[in-house]
């Protein structure tokens, strides 16, 4: 009986053991190398920062098919993530208004939602050039082509500067000028007035409201000195009212600054010559430098 | 007892045999090890590509030349230009986008690696 035993434990205790061999030697000692791996296995920052590139490089190609081909794969968190970050990050620092919509369009295309995108989905776009329906330059409709299809480029006649080769040019027709979906009212000066708080910094609120009085969001406020401009959203600080924008106005000595306001990219200034002055003197008191408070109402509309 | 001793040898050499296959099988094929946080110097030949054109587009966009260094080294440590002329060069040679090329170029001059293939995309660089 127990030879009978021994005699059948003999190829399970080898198969055991070729077992286990083979899996030290195919795990450990020669595992499956580590090449030709895709984005989604990326480590979670390398991931991010791939959708960062791709959204961009969206911005600075335009080309959608390439983003959405760039993003395949990649888990919807993770690009939403990434591209809120970078929307909030851009807006914070008061990027061009133009990088900031292709930047929305993209994560609206993309359906990555965050608040700082409202304002800018919604604002009229500049004359520059919208991308999101261009031509894409180079041939990668489809998902799945990427640089390796090299073979795939068009072949083209080689000049000595390939800047200036006709063929390769992309056809950039401009697209006709599109209907602004929100065309700004002209607006003027409601109020103008001297804050005088002590511990605070030079600054210029600014307030943009309806005919009727309420506060509107996503207004582009201009403000300009001589040899500079800042650019603020209204809506941005929601806990200051949603037509609330304010600059910072710590800039020379002071008085000696003349700044100037206006609604809109190419906006005339709606109020001119602000300069950041004293307070009225207070007896006992430390002069204090006062800010501005400019609160700029939309006109009434002639049907109106 | 000898001929059973031999034949037990034979019987577990062969399960042996049959087992190391199987591991090997399982091991390298049907359950190979997985690997996640990866780095993007393991990515694909095309991905990798794709990764060298998007840091030159970021470069373009935001200006941050030690922010594309950063992300170049990731994939040479020792020359972080070294894949942006490669890419350059092999684009130029498939007649690959130009706006690529340009923008490849354009980070290889601000690196400092410019090479002479790429001396003309550099339209209007001092």
């Amino acid at each position: 009986m127990s030879g009978f035993s021994a005699r059948q434990l003999a190829p399970v205790i080898g198969l055991v053991v070729g077992l286990t061999l083979g899996l030290v030697y195919a795990w450990i000692i020669t595992p499956v190398e580590l090449v030709n791996t895709y984005p989604a296995l990326l480590r979670t920052d390398h991931r991010q920062d791939w959708a960062r590139l791709a959204a961009l490089s969206y911005v600075a190609d335009g080309n959608l098919g390439r983003a959405r081909a760039r993003l395949e794969g990649l888990k919807h968190e993770d690009v939403a993530s990434a591209i809120q970050v970078l929307i909030e990050e851009y807006a914070a620092a008061g990027r061009p208004a133009d990088t900031l919509r292709s930047l929305t369009t993209l994560a609206k295309a993309l359906d990555v939602h965050t608040p700082a995108m409202l304002v800018y989905l919604y604002t009229p776009t500049s004359s520059s050039p919208a991308y999101a329906s261009e031509p894409s330059l180079t041939p990668t409709p489809t998902p799945t082509a990427r640089l390796s299809s090299l073979k795939s480029h068009t072949p083209t006649p080689h000049a000595s500067s390939p800047l200036a080769t006709p063929t390769r040019k992309p056809t950039r027709t401009p697209r006709p000028p599109t209907p602004t979906p929100l065309p700004l009212p002209p607006f003027q000066l409601a109020q103008q007035e001297q804050i005088c708080k002590s511990g605070q910094t030079p600054h210029i609120e600014v307030v943009v409201r309806d005919e009727h009085g309420a506060g509107l969001a996503g207004v582009e406020v201009w403000l300009m000195w001589p040899g500079g401009a800042d650019r603020a959203m209204t809506g941005l600080k929601p806990q200051s009212g949603a037509g609330y924008a304010d600059f910072n106005a710590e800039r020379g000595v002071p008085g000696s600054v003349n700044y100037s306001l206006g609604i809109g990219e190419l906006g005339m200034p709606l109020v001119t010559d602000l300069r950041i002055a004293f307070c009225p003197p207070k007896k006992g008191k430390e002069p204090l430098l006062g800010s501005w408070r400019i609160v700029l109402e939309r006109r009434p509309s002639e049907t109106e | 007892m000898r001929e059973r001793a031999q034949r037990w040898v034979m019987q577990a050499t062969a399960g042996a045999v049959v087992g190391l296959a199987m591991g090997l099988a399982v091991g390298w094929w049907l359950w190979p090890v997985q690997y996640t946080n990866t780095a993007p110097a393991v990515l694909r030949q095309d991905y990798r590509d794709d990764y060298v054109v998007m840091v030159a587009a970021a470069y373009e966009v935001e200006g941050d030349l030690g922010q594309a260094r950063e992300r170049l080294i990731l994939l040479d440590p020792e020359e972080p230009a070294a894949p942006v002329t490669e890419l350059a060069e092999r684009l130029v040679e498939a007649s690959g986008s130009v706006q690529d090329i340009t923008r490849l170029a354009r980070l290889a001059w601000a690196l400092g690696a410019i090479t002479p293939t790429l001396t003309p995309y550099l339209e209007g660089q001092p």
